[in-house]
């Protein structure tokens, strides 16, 4: 028979706020399904829900027309279901072919068989066309490997019914189209596959139907997708018609000094020949596949790694920089890391110590003792500048929503005054609503004169914000191109640098 | 802050307090008043002294989300230095606790620094410095007791400050202080960023390694405060002080509510945790209690706060997704 997923009137209350209201999501073999929403909808406790991490407080699951609510992942998985969480689910101490095989790991004779787990590994991994050492301990790849590696997982366990919650939030375009190609392959042998994705663009390219959840309700139920314009699907996930941004050529002034200049920079890590410039205001895009080494170089730059030659300049001046802490208190340059959770927030702190733990010396009294006052009002300052939304300023970062984390991460080095400031991938996984308040920001900051290196693998992002665009591949950069804001120039524009060269 | 707040943010302060409270008087009533007699009441709190100290001494290295085993052998080689500068070499009262003191907290200082050039979780580091600093203990005090130091020591130790413990007093005034490293300076909030996250410290301009260090120094000096207080109340020093101090060094701090993952210390907690212990060694000793009971008890209560504070972690964890969907 068909596989089919039904899912009725389910519900799902969590202390003080209902998750989801009678949801009601069909999925077919053969057939890919958008879950669509914002940032807090529910769809990824619909997910859980599925998958027997949650137990729903009433309604129905149906799988192939056995009704049955799962009681953990492991039951889920044994009746075919695999899943691609958001948050990551590999064990970093692993091996990749070790996490790609974790749920059912091949055996003979009751011990593993290792050249069968490499077989199977290796196949995930060339379906998805992704090289990479599948005796790399997990831990050292970057997120899209990992990103990767889970989707790998998902594929062994040959599930009839595959969930994709945000595969594509952190892998680059190219690696985005393998994925869809498998996708497609899925498809046509009769999976039934589910979509999470804020890229809307992706969303037509590979679904047939569509659930819109909003506020823990289904807006718009297993529809056809062929039959909505983006427009009313946005409309359908916000509630409100959503003017489009204004995309505005802002003016920068590149006769004078830069404010950071790198010169022919070899970094420990493998860069050759960096030379770039980041003038005053300017906001510096800097795009390229995932592993291109951006990221490596934003920290090579800011002491993180090693610079092995080459010349750093800042204001005109040679400089040197030790570590993050001289970047930070001798020169004015914060990082907002793209892993927020891991490295940019303390999750258990509150709000108003998370911002202020970049300006700890600044905010003393007599005595060297922390003035509470001044704390308070400098976190307050930032949460209301960029509207964060919290009960009060010691509520706990953890509990914030990921959009408001991330303006959290942004505001600790607004608060230390910072005069550059390197952005890695600042929207993935953020909804709609906040992603485009998040541009506004960047675009204001800048106005304001802080000179803004924006690390994204979002071309649409890169396009609408970016004043110039550095292409980087395999730790070089291979273009510098002015942005006009015109979508198809450009992004022929930057692909033909990433593939020629 | 309402009631309700209050007892959500405070639970385990609140709890332990009534636990204190309600052992205390039940302690009272089933002794007929014995326990508020003065010498009763003067022993109970002049050896809550040391357990509230060395808690602190484990808390601030458990801030860090690491541990220092070596606590008590740490605490047995400062109190023998300062007894042996005394009865053997005839210095000076103040000058041989100066050095004491000064050498816990030099002791600290070095598992620090281990810490940090070795890159080595505190557990090993201690681990290795525990047993090389209890031979040293032995190689002190070997198995005599000593006791040949000037009268006023134990004088000053038996001193009462508005009818407490002057020793108390010291303990309760380091706690106080120690509450106001944490939250009022920039390097308590250093610190405690370390043990909270580690890479978003350093992301934030924070040396790690500094934290580190500062944590073990911290806890070697608390060390060398509990064994000024163990050598002015206790009739002599042998090889065993010190002994029991591990154990004792984690119940305060974990039944107090400090996270073993680091970024958190509770003060009051810790001073509370360790006055319940302490009314467990007086029911014992008030109804002839085999020791071993104290142990058992202790114990129990540690694995028990353990599994209710991560029981409670996880509710809370469940309750942020919740209202994660919500915002």
């Amino acid at each position: 028979m068909n596989t089919e997923l039904r899912i009725e009137k389910v519900s799902k209350s969590f202390p003080g706020v209902k998750a989801l209201n009678e949801v009601n999501l069909i999925m077919k073999g053969g057939s890919v399904h958008a879950l669509l929403g914002e940032n807090g909808a529910g769809k990824s406790t619909l997910i859980k829900i599925i998958t027997g991490v949650y137990r729903a407080d009433s309604g129905v699951l149906k799988t192939n027309g056995e009704e049955k609510f799962f009681n953990s992942p492991v039951e889920a998985t044994d009746a075919g279901i695999a899943v691609v969480h958001q948050e990551r689910n590999l064990i970093p101490e692993f091996s990749v072919e070790e996490n790609i095989t974790l749920h059912h790991p091949p055996t003979k004779f009751g011990i593993v068989d290792r050249a069968e787990r490499t077989r199977l590994a290796r196949q995930a991994l060339e379906t998805l066309g992704f090289d990479i050492d599948l005796n790399e301990r997990v831990k050292n790849l970057s997120v899209a490997q990992m990103q990767l590696v889970e989707i790998a997982k998902a594929l062994v366990t040959n599930a009839q019914i595959i969930l994709l919650d945000e595969p594509t939030a952190s892998i680059t375009s190219g690696e985005t189209i393998k994925l869809f190609d498998v996708i497609k392959r899925l498809k046509e042998s009769g999976t039934a596959v589910l979509f999470v994705s804020h890229k809307l663009e992706e969303v037509y390219e590979i679904c047939d139907t569509v659930t819109v959840l909003r506020d823990g309700e289904s807006i718009l139920e297993s529809k056809p997708l062929s039959e909505y314009k983006q427009g009313e699907i946005v409309d359908a996930m916000v509630g409100r018609h959503l003017a489009d941004r204004k995309v505005e050529l802002r003016k920068v002034n590149r006769s004078v000094e830069p404010v950071m200049q790198l010169t022919d920079i070899h970094t420990a890590l493998g860069h050759e020949k960096i030379s770039m410039s980041l003038y005053p205001g300017e906001v510096l895009g800097m795009y390229g596949l995932v592993g291109a080494g951006r990221s490596e170089l934003a920290r090579s730059v800011l002491g993180l790694h090693g610079i092995s030659s080459g010349e750093l300049k800042l204001n005109g001046q040679v400089v040197e920089i030790k570590s993050l802490r001289d970047a930070l208190h001798k020169h004015r340059i914060g990082y907002v890391t793209e892993n927020r959770k891991e490295e940019g927030l303390f999750l258990d702190f509150p709000v108003r110590k998370n911002i202020s733990v970049t300006i700890l010396s600044k905010i003393l009294k007599k005595l060297g003792v922390i003035s509470f006052q001044e704390e308070d009002s400098v976190s307050t300052k930032y949460v209301d500048r960029l509207g964060i939304k919290v009960v009060d300023n010691n509520q706990l970062a953890g509990t914030l929503s990921g959009g408001n984390q991330q303006k959290v991460s942004v505001s600790k080095w607004l608060a230390a005054d910072t005069k550059i400031l390197i952005i890695d991938e600042p929207t993935v996984g953020v909804d709609v609503r906040t992603k485009a308040s998040f541009h506004e920001l960047i675009v204001e900051l800048a106005n304001e004169g802080l000179s803004i290196i924006l690390i994204s693998s979002d071309l649409a992002e890169m396009i609408s914000l970016a004043d110039r665009i550095l292409v980087m591949r395999d730790y070089q950069l291979v273009g510098d191109l002015d942005n006009s804001k015109d979508y198809t120039t450009m992004s022929r524009g930057i692909m033909t640098a990433i593939h020629s060269a | 802050m309402n009631f309700k707040a209050l007892f959500r943010h405070r639970a385990t302060e609140l709890s332990l307090t009534a636990i204190f409270v309600l052992g205390f008087l039940l302690l009272v009533a089933t002794s007929h008043g014995v326990l508020l007699s003065r010498e009763s009441l003067q022993g109970f709190l002049t050896y809550l002294a040391v357990p509230i100290v060395i808690g602190m001494a484990q808390m601030v290295v458990l801030a860090i989300g690491q541990m220092n085993l070596a606590v008590g052998a740490m605490g047995g080689v400062s109190a023998a230095i300062m007894a042996v500068l005394m009865a053997d070499h005839h210095y000076p009262i103040w000058l041989a606790l100066l050095i004491g003191f000064l050498s816990a907290t030099a002791m600290g200082a070095i598992n620090g620094f281990l810490v940090v050039v070795t890159q080595l979780n505190g557990f090993i580091i201690t681990l290795g410095t525990m047993t090389i600093l209890l031979g040293f203990q032995y190689r002190l005090v070997r198995t005599f007791t000593i006791d040949a130091y000037p009268k006023s020591l134990p004088d000053f130790g038996a001193k009462n400050i508005l009818g407490f413990p002057l020793i108390l007093v010291i303990a309760i005034a380091t706690s106080v202080i120690l509450s106001l490293f944490f939250s009022r300076t920039s390097t308590g909030r250093r610190v405690l960023a370390t043990g909270g996250n580690a890479l978003a410290a350093r992301l934030s301009g924070i040396s790690n390694g500094k934290s580190v260090f500062i944590a073990h120094t911290l806890s070697g000096a608390l060390v060398g405060i509990a064994a000024i207080i163990t050598i002015s109340s206790l009739p002599g020093i042998n090889r065993s002080i010190g002994g029991d101090w591990m154990l004792a060094s984690f119940a305060a701090p974990i039944i107090g509510g400090v996270l073993m993952a680091g970024g958190t210390v509770a003060i009051y907690g810790t001073v509370v945790a360790a006055g319940v212990v302490r009314l467990v060694d007086i029911a014992r000793a008030q109804y002839s209690l085999d020791p071993s009971i104290v142990s058992l008890t202790v114990g129990v209560v540690v694995l028990s706060t353990v599994a209710l504070s991560e029981l409670r972690r996880r509710r809370s964890e469940r309750a942020r997704e919740g209202r994660k969907v919500a915002a």
